[in-house]
């Protein structure tokens, strides 16, 4: 760590998500204005010299020899995290970092690893890992006049509420690499500001020509599944067991196959209203 | 046979009709229905294999009582959820056809679920990449993972990072 620090830095922040305290330092102020869009929703800047998390990045970049260049580098704490000659491969690192930070270590709060809208005063929980589709069928769910609350995480608090983690949503189109970025508002969808009580849980996977055909899970099947998605479960397995114990017990949940998310989501709606 | 549930290292929490129960040691989490999680309660060191066969007929009105009783034994045996020293029980093992004959096959396919908790970093959004794979993406030993990362991880969980 102390060969870091003597690096030599221009600038830096540091703010509160979720009750830690995270600081990012740089070695060029102008990279400051960037690092906007990689920090967590809840973001709240602050003067504390002291963090619970400090992330470095080095923006390389072209050197006065001709045919030379510098990696851009990201360090979290005293570990690299990144070392690329693509500046935005630093961010997407730095941002997908600090978010599995932030929901392994936040303070009282359950991360669960899902999409998350919001529908007639409660929540449609749709957990599922990176890639299988969660952003894709919230943005359908949005399309169709849901709320947005998440498509990453499903935030629970001690009552088994859920909570708005409502970043931009991320979107992978076919042909392109990155995702693209869309504001909720742009799909024709509102963001939610208050916390949820859960409606529903649906464990989806994408297959072709898919037909959704659900079966219910217990309660106790229902907190297995939650598990499997959530980030803290092996740092604080009597919590995350507790919250979602008490979501499970208090909400239905359904298990399938699905086909297309426009389809999926006219189908997820009809069912949230039963009673 | 006097079996003895294992209770160190253990978060047990119960439903009505289920209880679950993370192992700390195995970062394993499991759920026990109420045939097997009757079973596991009354594990204790002073019941017999018998005197749980009727708990189950009279408490969950399971006729296959002792069948379910061996098999649920077993499941718990497996999921390293009873004492080492509580031997497998002695005795015909029955098949999931046997036991639907015997009218317990509901009761008996679900005896015990099981799932390995995912390590965090298993839970990072992949940052996808062209030419490589990118940090927090699956990978298999020996897949490309893109420039200062390494593909890492314990048993299937192994991401690029």
């Amino acid at each position: 760590m102390r060969k870091i620090d003597r690096l030599g830095w221009a600038a830096g922040l540091s703010g509160m998500a979720f009750g830690l305290r995270i600081g990012i330092r740089v070695n060029k102020p102008e990279v400051l204005d960037s690092l906007e869009s990689c920090l967590p929703p809840t973001w709240e800047p602050t003067s504390a010299p002291i963090v619970e998390r400090l992330y470095s990045v080095v923006a390389g970049g072209n050197a006065a020899r001709p045919n030379v260049r510098f990696y851009h580098l990201l360090y979290g704490g005293s570990a690299r995290l990144a070392r690329t000659l693509v500046l935005e491969d630093v961010f997407a690192a730095l941002e997908s970092d600090l978010q599995l930070y932030v929901a392994e270590y936040a303070r009282r709060r359950v991360f669960v690893h899902a999409g998350v809208v919001g529908w007639k005063g409660r929540a449609i929980i749709l957990p599922g890992r990176t890639f299988s589709g969660k952003s894709t069928l919230v943005a359908a769910l949005l399309r169709a006049g849901a709320t947005y609350y998440s498509d990453e995480y499903a935030v629970f608090d001690a009552q088994g509420r859920v909570h708005p983690y409502a970043r931009p949503l991320s979107l992978r189109t076919q042909g392109s690499v990155r995702p693209l970025r869309r504001r909720a508002e742009a799909l024709g969808g509102r963001t939610g500001r208050r916390p949820l009580p859960v409606g529903l849980i649906a464990l989806t996977g994408f297959r072709p020509h898919g037909r959704w055909r659900p079966r219910t899970l217990t309660p106790g099947r229902a907190v297995l599944e939650l598990l499997t998605h959530t980030v803290s479960v092996r740092r604080q397995p009597d919590v995350a067991m507790t919250r979602l114990q008490r979501v499970a017990e208090q909400t239905r949940t359904v298990k399938g196959i699905r086909g297309e998310a426009d389809e999926m989501a006219a189908a997820l709606l009809e069912r949230a209203e039963e009673k | 046979m006097f079996p003895v549930r294992r209770e160190e290292e253990l978060v047990v929490r119960h439903l009505p009709d289920e209880t679950l129960i993370y192992d700390l040691k195995r970062n394993k989490a499991h759920c026990l229905n109420s045939a097997a999680g009757l079973v596991w309660r009354h594990c204790d060191g002073q019941t017999s294999l018998s005197q749980l066969a009727k708990m189950l007929r009279e408490e969950l009105d399971i006729p296959a009582g002792e069948q379910v009783a061996r098999l649920a034994l077993d499941r718990l045996q497996k999921a390293k959820l009873l004492q080492p020293v509580a031997v497998a029980a002695e005795g015909p093992r029955y098949s999931r056809r046997e036991m639907a004959k015997l009218g317990g096959a509901a009761v008996a396919a679900s005896l015990v679920t099981t799932i390995l908790a995912r390590p965090a970093y298993a839970q990072a959004s992949c940052v996808a990449q062209p030419t490589c794979i990118g940090q927090g993406c699956a990978c298999n030993p020996g897949d490309h993972c893109c420039p200062g990362f390494q593909c890492t991880g314990v048993g299937n969980f192994k991401t690029c990072r």
